[in-house]
């Protein structure tokens, strides 16, 4: 079971951005969470193609969940 | 005299993720791209910072890697 957290922001221009953090903490502390978002538009490196991140638009987990079948 | 241009910037982190039989660190990888080219030190390790404390896993390295064009 390989959980992502993925943080949402949004640029400049409006349009959404993600990064992608594995092996989360949990429970999420959305909080927390918020909080290291916004240190991260504060730091102000990172951009993308549709401008730097501006503001924070949400966060989610994702849970990938793989089952292999031996087919003979 | 040469010049390098700089055309890309990533930031690395680098994860132990546990031993293999050995006893040598086991490590992983987690590359961020879109990075501004104009990013200092400070600012990348405040990001990176953030980042780190939304992960479980245990930190061994944040590099910053460096694309640059040689131009004559």
């Amino acid at each position: 079971m390989a959980k992502t957290l993925e943080l949402e922001f949004v640029t400049e221009f409006g349009k959404t951005a993600r990064l992608s953090v594995d092996n989360p903490k949990e429970p999420i502390d959305e909080s927390v969470v918020k909080a290291a978002m916004e240190e991260m538009i504060a730091s102000g490196i990172f951009t993308s193609t549709n401008g730097n991140f501006a503001s924070v638009k949400g966060a989610r987990v994702i849970d990938r969940n793989v089952t292999e079948y031996e087919i003979v | 005299m040469a010049q390098a241009v700089v055309t890309a910037s990533k930031l690395r982190l680098v994860f132990q993720v546990g031993m293999d039989d050995e006893g040598k660190p086991v490590l992983k990888a987690k590359t961020f791209n879109n990075i501004q080219k104009s990013a200092a030190p400070d600012q990348l390790l405040q990001a990176a910072q953030a980042l780190i404390g939304l992960s479980n896993d245990t930190l061994s390295n944040i590099e910053r890697v460096d694309n640059a064009d040689l131009l004559a």
